[in-house]
């Protein structure tokens, strides 16, 4: 039986897109996941890094076709591939992963198969500060075998991590400063090319 | 037709009311239950109860039907600014509540009698769009572009929805659509510019095998790929070889 892949995020790769997502409350927002398969473990994805993309008009082609061109391009020389695709909703209580958030996930799954969709859980994100919970305010969508996108299991939590255990903590504080004014996505690029949306500067 | 009793309760409910006795929502009962027309009375009494947050919460289901009779007593009265802010909060109590079918069905509505309400038109779009239903999200935006032909935002959108919908006419209106945002925006918008290479690119690769007369000319695309270029050098250099590259995959 093949084993079950599982997702590794890192801390910086995850908080980035919680940022983002906490930075436009009021809209949906998006981001790609970069990464790679581990070389010494094939049935783990690596997620190394991630790219805040927008926060209005997620259903439009244009912006996300040149974004995933740039993207693909700059992380491709680094030996990174686009390796999945993270969603937040626009309201807060909508726990269900949307027709835009499966059709970009489909798309992302023919740059790498077993991509994967994160969709931002509120529920999860909003009990941050009160808990000692290491797990990732996120939930693992996976395609099966008829390429329809299923939440993974009750052990999904298992199946998504954080690298860093202490990463929600990180979380937490940033959440405080409130250091999500910092982030730039690819909308805020297009609006204005001098903002970078790698954000180099933002962990520093 | 209301009865002598009927009549009379009624008129005494409105005194109390009238005279600070309360039951105004009682009295919105009735006049729906009976049928009457006292637009007045009812827009008076309805707007106390809704501009109040306590008496409103004490609604709890009931605040859709207080919105419903709001609204057509405000337009009977011709008070077509409280109509307005009634059926927008119905559309957003909609939407918070996960309710977007019934959101597209008030929005719809609303922009029958209203329709020139830009905001209603853009709220009707994005709601579309996130359906994924470009075709009706794009007849919002040529609603606007007829009440507002000069609005940069209505073109690029437009030609965003336009370039989603894909096939070669509407690719082509695209590109014209993209072509008038950057005359309108003094030709540097960045997602304009990088439209019409979009555009150019998919045109071309649908347009493969047609005769020589449907092949675009490619002034236009060059001329975007120029100015992007021009601009990422002076204000976004290290980005420049990514630029490049896309722009090297599109002219294929």
């Amino acid at each position: 039986m093949v084993a079950e892949l599982k997702y590794e995020i890192s801390q910086n790769a995850y908080i980035k897109l919680v940022l983002h997502a906490l930075k436009h409350k009021t809209t949906a927002v998006n981001g790609i996941l970069l990464g790679r398969v581990n070389p010494q473990n094939d049935s783990v994805v690596e997620i190394t890094d991630s790219v805040p993309l927008f926060h209005s008009n997620l259903a439009l082609l244009p912006s996300l076709e040149i974004a995933l061109i740039m993207i693909e391009e700059h992380y491709g020389s680094k030996g990174l591939g686009i390796v999945g695709y993270f969603h937040a909703n626009e309201r807060f209580d909508d726990a269900e992963l949307g027709i835009v958030a499966k059709n970009i996930g489909d798309h992302i799954c023919r740059y790498f198969p077993q991509a994967a969709i994160f969709l931002l859980d509120n529920k999860k994100l909003e009990a941050l500060p009160m808990g000692k919970d290491q797990s990732p305010v996120m939930q693992l969508y996976i395609r099966d075998a008829s390429k329809n996108w299923k939440l993974a299991g009750p052990d999904g939590g298992s199946r998504l991590v954080i690298k860093e255990p202490a990463a929600n903590a990180v979380l937490s504080d940033y959440i405080s400063s409130e250091k999500w004014q910092d982030v730039v996505d690819f909308d805020d690029h297009l609006d204005d090319i001098k903002k970078d949306w790698l954000n180099p500067e933002l962990f520093k | 037709m209301v009865s002598k009793t009927e009549e009379t309760q009624l008129n005494r409910l409105e005194n109390q009311v009238d005279n600070g006795g309360g039951g105004a929502w009682e009295y919105l009962c009735l006049v729906r239950k009976l049928k009457v027309r006292r637009s007045e009375k009812v827009l008076k009494y309805g707007l106390s109860i809704l501009n109040d947050p306590k008496k409103r919460s004490a609604l709890g289901p009931e605040e859709w039907t207080l919105y419903e009779q709001l609204a057509i007593a405000a337009m009977d009265c011709q008070c077509l600014d409280v109509a307005k802010v009634i059926h927008k909060r119905r559309v957003a109590m909609a939407k918070a509540q996960g309710n977007i079918s019934v959101a597209i069905e008030w929005l719809n509505k609303y922009l029958e009698i209203f329709m020139a309400d830009h905001d209603a038109w853009r709220e009707l779009a994005d709601i579309y769009l996130s359906l994924q239903m470009y075709k009706q999200a794009a007849f919002c935006y040529e609603e606007l572009l007829l009440s507002h032909p000069t609005v940069p935002l209505y073109h690029l959108t437009y030609a965003d929805v336009l370039y989603t919908l894909g096939g070669l006419e509407n690719l082509q209106t695209a590109k014209k659509y993209y072509a008038s945002t950057i005359d309108l925006t003094g030709g540097k918008n960045t997602r304009a510019l990088l439209g019409i290479c979009l555009c150019t690119s998919a045109i071309a690769r649908l347009s493969k095998g047609r005769s020589k007369e449907d092949k675009e000319s490619p002034e236009l695309q060059s001329l975007a790929a120029k100015v992007l270029e021009k601009e990422y050098k002076q204000r976004a250099a290290d980005k420049l070889g990514l630029l490049t590259s896309a722009l090297r995959s599109l002219k294929i």
